[in-house]
């Protein structure tokens, strides 16, 4: 089976994040990126995959600071081929430009199943895996928990609230947006990493130009954060006195 | 004394049995000779350099009376009558074909003939302590944690049988010598004042018919000098082959410091004996299965698979028993993991050093269960997902927290002056802050009361804000030596940006790095660690410590310190905490486990990441214990912050909250500058 | 026109919570745009939809299981044939099949992961939750139409139920996309509590020492009618289950009470916790993170203070 993967970059959360002057986006002079944490799991189920069942693994990737570091841990993990799709991608891409652009370079590949995460955290306009399948013209589910090969197609299981879990068999192509692989993400060790960028190259594909999402961003802000905890003093009577009050204040002392 | 025949015989047994140990000992020697890293100039400036320390070590069995002085001593009594025997063996063989007698001739032989009659008693003693403890006494020490990894040889008893025929050879070979001796005696009817013994026991002898003296005499040799012939080629392949590879190993073992780790290109291969230095099967031959390694092994007191004795004592019974392959180089390589120690005993290691420490033949287990964790990484083998979480914080955000990179020096915030940034201007100290010390939210009051304190004093020091970045000390040790050069690389580029003099480090994991692992690429640091630059600041009266604590007749509060494995036994700073808490006028008293004999905290070697909780008691609620069996001790002292962490902890979970503080050393010494301001001016 | 489209959602037969906060704010908007409340059923029953001016039924046994190929041509129909101006789709896992592809099949530019919505100055104003919550985005479509994907619990479900009888009226449905097939639905294990619906949670941490002692947490749950979570070092060592565990590793709870006993308040920890309605902490250590997202701190000891509390509840 050959196999799509699809990586995409996203700011650190763990950075704090300025909101740009014009207020419309964040301010991305030092911004830090990482991989999206899903395309890590649909990464890791693609290898899987071929694991058991052979193929190839193609990752595939938009330009993006820092990028080809996140490309090579693809191969180093075991994936067959890398691609970056380079053009004018300056600031944040919505997703229905990305999918555009992805489904232009797609089109020329062949491949059985596109695999990617199922949102990132930058997705304002949508997710890429359900825009991507529909430009391609492929069926596409989306929290996807596991996916089986089972020839020209595969079955898939789909997470719902609550813990319930609907299969499904998909007919090859589609495009899957994954929530978990059956294993956590592996480890890429940092020699074997840079090994693979003096081994391999990357492959470089020009953009299609592309339509934005249709959605005018009037401003971005960050929400108001709780400050410290108002602290309960006194004796152990007087600190329950307390702590009943305030649960009764909100109603929640009738169970 | 011999007849012809015997004579013949005993030249036809002497050429069997050594030559048959001869080729089994150059088997060995070939495959230490042919590993990586060998080379004979090495070899000999290491044995001209490191002879006399050798002699004295080796001579007086020194770390043999380490963690159990009573088995040093009848163990002492063993190794001299047995080194003895050396040439009283020569001398009897030499006695028993010409005839000549060491009776009676002069003042050197008869002194030969004392320390021979004395030591062969002493040795019989000594012996016979040992078979008792083993197989009688059976002490738990000699056993194996549930899930250790034996060969299967070893498993069946093997350990067991070579003691049994070791111990039993040397009864017979010492307690025939001596009793030929006596032999001697009754046949020429005399005794001789210097050998007691012997006299003692021919008197009883006397009284037998001459034929049965004479073939006492004749036997006893062929038991004595005879067997240690046949014994020649058991030697070589029993544990017993330590009494040639134990010196060797202290003459011979690497120079490097305990901190300081060799790199191993592993080609993403799981490890095999093939991959090992030539020093690390050194190290087998040269491990007698005394088990002290398990008994000070933080794993292995936590219930845990890990024995660093069975990894040695599985690696030679694999090589004992595919010498042949080995030494023609046609082994196949089969993975340690598949015979030597387990996958979980790999992981469960501190890399506290206390096994090398504590080897009496200078053995380096550790070594091997850091490369085969290396071995691990390359070959993307499952890690234990905090491990994982860790590793790839370090590799996105430099710290092991996750956290933002940038807010590496957010702990400054809050104190009352700016702690200057050693890339902009010149500082005597660099401080290398580290992860816990910087990111840990208890530990961040601490760093702020060191800032405090060193500002006060006077000292010029700074810091590298965001370009500090983890040193990658434990990254090392968990196996991701790729991740280990980053780190490394980009610390390195961070400190040629910046002008100091010296680095001040808070965690002794990341002096350890700084110290020993940055010097292999080139860059040699002066590196202390916070408590000895405290303790010079009090030493230059730039601290004034005055307490009222002890003054006047006043009892000084009881404290008890606990050394960081990384600050006591990898960098030998012992002292200086502790001139620290004496002058802070608290009484310190030293829990049975010290100095470099300290237990570790359980936190290194990356297990401070591991959500692995299959521990039977946690090494850190060990060692709280052990605090509070000294009584009267309520203040734990101490000087890493990941002790901070885990002891914080461990005093939690073992339920002794209220019973034991955990103070870090800078707490000790922030209390006494305060009385000090205190006192009344004089 | 200014018509707004509920698409509701149905599983296993049951309507989705979600229906009916977007039901209720679908109200709101339509009056705000002076327009009709729709609501699309697709395969399914129309039963309590009747707030809605109008509920569209398309399909029946066809489209009866969901599959995501079937309901997205369904929808794409459905959107063509009403032209809503406003188009609500509960951000759930169907809702994320369903959004962006209507978005990329009909044109119509969409709003993700919102969790307020407005009419200004007759425009839809929409706030999307990015960057993991880390940032709010206000924005309103070019044009006038505009697909939205709700976050659950962004709006209040009471205001989107209604004891009327609605109009239906019937959608004839697109042809079958069968590349998609529905093979069966996998109901959970029922094995423990769900600390992600329970309204109480009572978690501990380390500080409560030992296996024994997580009775003392119980007994607080029990008189609050809450459920028993637990930080990871406690899940790692034993004491409770995995399922128990909050925390970014484990499982992310919003109750409306959220009690910390002898939480420190690992980073790992809090992101699973920090959006409680109500955050209570009770550690010994004054310094600890967790008093940086608890609304009531407690420094003191849970031994003491847990056993008095319980009892005072039960009065």
């Amino acid at each position: 089976m050959n196999i799509i993967v699809i990586v995409k970059h996203v700011p650190d959360l763990v950075e704090e994040l300025e909101i740009a002057e014009d207020g419309k986006d964040l301010n991305r002079d030092f911004l830090k990126f990482v991989v999206n944490e899903f395309d890590d799991q649909a990464l890791e189920q693609a290898l899987l995959l071929k694991e058991k069942g052979g193929g190839t693994i193609t990752a595939v990737a938009l330009d993006a600071p820092e990028i080809d570091q996140t490309l090579f841990t693809c191969l180093a993990k075991g994936a067959d081929k890398a691609v970056k799709i380079v053009g004018d991608l300056e600031g944040r891409v919505t997703s229905h430009a990305a999918a555009h652009m992805l489904a232009d370079a797609l089109k020329a590949m062949s491949h059985d199943l596109i695999l990617t995460g199922v949102q990132s955290a930058e997705d304002l306009d949508g997710q890429v895996g359900p825009l991507l399948a529909t430009y391609l013209g492929e069926p596409h589910v989306s929290v996807v928990t596991g996916v089986e090969a089972r020839g020209q197609m595969v079955v898939v299981r789909q997470e719902y609230a609550g813990g319930v879990t609907g299969e499904f068999e998909v007919d090859l192509p589609a495009v899957l947006g994954i929530q978990a692989a059956p294993q956590p993400p592996r480890y890429a060790p940092i020699s074997r990493v840079r090994a693979t960028m003096k081994e391999k190259k990357l492959v470089e594909i020009q953009a299609a130009a592309a339509d934005g999402a249709g959605l005018n961003v009037r401003q971005m802000v960050r929400p108001q954060v709780a400050s410290h905890a108002e602290m309960i003093e006194g004796n152990t009577d007087t600190v329950v006195e307390r702590i009943v009050g305030i649960m009764a204040e909100r109603g929640l002392m009738n169970g | 004394m011999l007849t012809s025949e015997e004579k013949v015989y005993f030249g036809i047994l002497v050429i069997l049995t050594l030559s048959w140990a001869a080729i089994d000992f150059a088997r060995i020697a070939a495959v230490i000779v042919s590993r990586p890293g060998f080379s004979v100039r090495v070899v000999l400036s290491r044995a001209v350099r490191r002879l006399p320390s050798m002699l004295t070590q080796v001579g007086a069995t020194l770390p043999v009376f380490r963690l159990r002085p009573r088995e040093g001593v009848f163990h002492y009594l063993i190794f001299a009558a047995f080194s003895f025997y050396a040439l009283v063996n020569v001398l009897d063989t030499f006695s028993a074909f010409t005839g000549f007698s060491t009776i009676g001739q002069n003042v050197l032989l008869d002194a030969y003939n004392l320390i021979a009659d004395v030591l062969s008693v002493l040795g019989l003693i000594g012996m016979a302590y040992f078979l008792v403890r083993r197989f009688v006494q059976k002490p738990p020490v000699l056993n194996f944690n549930p899930g250790v990894v034996l060969y299967p040889k070893v498993s069946a008893g093997g350990i067991r049988r070579d003691s049994l025929i070791v111990g039993a050879f040397i009864l017979t070979h010492v307690g025939s010598r001596w009793l030929g001796t006596a032999f001697h005696l009754a046949q020429a009817q005399e005794t001789s004042l210097y050998l007691p013994t012997a006299s003692v026991v021919s008197l009883a002898l006397a009284g037998l018919p001459a034929a049965a003296l004479a073939f006492g005499v004749h036997a006893t040799f062929w038991l004595a000098v005879g067997l240690i012939l046949l014994f020649f080629p058991y030697f070589v392949r029993s544990k017993h082959i330590h009494i040639f590879f134990a010196p060797l190993n202290w003459l011979l073992r690497p120079d490097r410091p305990l901190g300081e780790i060799q790199p191993l290109k592993t080609d993403g291969r799981p490890l095999a004996l093939q991959d090992l230095r030539w020093h690390q099967l050194l190290d087998t031959y040269a491990c007698i299965m005394c088990n002290r390694c398990q008994q000070v092994c933080p794993a292995h007191n936590a219930g845990q698979p890990l024995s660093p004795a069975a990894l040695e004592i599985n690696k030679r019974y694999y090589l004992t028993d595919h010498l042949h392959e080995f030494a023609d180089g046609s082994a196949p390589r089969v993975p340690l993991l598949d015979y030597a120690i387990s996958r979980e005993a790999v992981w469960a290691c501190t890399t506290c050093g206390a096994c090398v420490d504590i080897c009496p033949v200078g053995n380096a287990p550790m070594l091997d269960i850091i490369d085969i964790r290396r071995s691990l990484i390359e070959q993307g083998d499952t890690l234990d997902a905090g491990v994982q979480k860790s590793l790839e914080n370090l590799g996105k955000q430099g710290n092991s927290f996750g956290a933002s990179g940038r807010a590496r020096a957010k702990w400054t915030q809050g104190l009352p002056f700016k702690v200057k940034d050693a890339r902009k201007e010149p500082v005597d100290y660099l401080w290398f802050v580290g992860d816990y010390a910087s990111f840990d939210a208890r530990s961040q009051q601490l760093t702020r009361l060191v800032a405090k304190v060193l500002n006060d004093a006077g000292v010029s020091f700074g810091i590298l804000y965001e370009a500090e970045w983890n040193s990658g000390n434990d990254a090392r040790r968990v196996g991701e030596e790729g991740l280990f050069e980053m780190l490394a690389e980009h610390n390195v580029a961070a400190l040629d940006s910046a002008q100091f003099k010296e680095i001040i480090t808070t965690d002794p994991h990341t002096m350890n790095a700084l110290r020993f692992e940055y010097a292999k690429m080139g860059k040699r640091y002066k590196v202390s660690h916070y408590s000895q630059v405290l303790a010079r600041l009090v030493d230059e009266g730039k601290i004034v410590l005055r307490p009222q604590n002890g003054v006047n007749g006043a009892t000084r509060r009881r404290v008890t310190y606990h050394d960081p494995c990384y600050l006591g036994r990898y960098n030998r700073v012992f002292d200086a905490p502790r001139a620290l808490i004496e002058r802070s006028g608290l009484q310190l008293v030293e829990m049975p486990r010290n100095h470099n004999g300290s237990f570790c905290c359980g936190a290194g070697g990356g297990q401070i990441w591991s959500a692995n909780s299959k521990q039977a008691e946690r090494p850190s609620e060990q060692r709280i214990r052990e605090a509070l069996a000294l009584g009267d001790v309520q203040t734990f002292i101490v000087s890493c912050p990941k002790d901070m962490a885990m002891y914080s902890d461990a005093v939690k979970t073992s339920g002794n909250e209220g019973k034991v503080v955990v103070k870090d050393i800078i707490e000790v010494v922030v209390e006494a500058m305060a009385e000090s301001a205190h006192e009344p001016k004089r | 026109m200014g018509n707004v489209l509920v698409v509701v959602e149905q599983l296993n037969g049951k309507t989705g919570e979600i229906t009916f906060e977007m039901l209720g704010k679908g109200r709101e908007l339509a009056s705000a745009l002076g327009g009709e409340l729709h609501a699309l059923v697709i395969g399914g029953q129309a039963d309590e939809l009747g707030i809605a001016d109008k509920v569209w039924v398309m399909g029946d046994g066809a489209l009866a299981h969901y599959t995501s190929a079937n309901h997205k041509a369904a929808l794409v129909a459905a959107i063509s044939a009403i032209s809503p101006r406003v188009t609500l789709i509960g951000n759930t896992s169907i809702g994320m099949d369903l959004a962006a592809g209507a978005s990329a099949a009909t044109g119509i530019p969409l709003i993700a992961y919102c969790n307020a919505l407005r009419v200004e100055g007759g425009q839809v104003v929409g706030t999307s939750q990015i960057y993991g919550g880390k940032v709010l985005a206000e924005v309103a479509p070019e044009d006038g139409a505009c697909i939205v994907s709700v976050l659950a619990g962004a709006f209040p479900a009471s205001a989107g139920r209604s004891d009327k009888t609605p109009v239906l009226e019937t959608l004839a449905p697109p042809a079958l996309d069968n590349r998609v097939r529905f093979v069966r639905l996998i109901e959970p294990e029922a094995a423990d509590v769900d600390i992600t619906k329970a309204a109480v949670v009572v978690s501990v941490g380390r500080g409560i020492q030992s296996a024994d002692n997580i009775e003392l947490a119980d007994g607080l749950a029990d008189a609050l009618g809450g459920v028993v979570g637990a930080s990871r070092p406690v899940t790692d060592a034993g004491w409770l289950p995995k399922s128990r565990q909050v925390g970014k590793s484990g499982l992310r709870v919003k109750p409306k009470l959220y009690l910390a006993l002898g939480i420190s308040g690992a980073p790992e920890h809090l992101e699973g916790m920090k959006d409680s309605g109500l955050i209570i902490a009770i550690n010994q250590d004054a310094s600890a993170p967790i008093f940086d997202v608890a609304h009531y701190g407690v420094v003191g000891d849970l031994f003491e203070i847990v056993p008095a509390l319980t009892e005072k509840i039960k009065g």
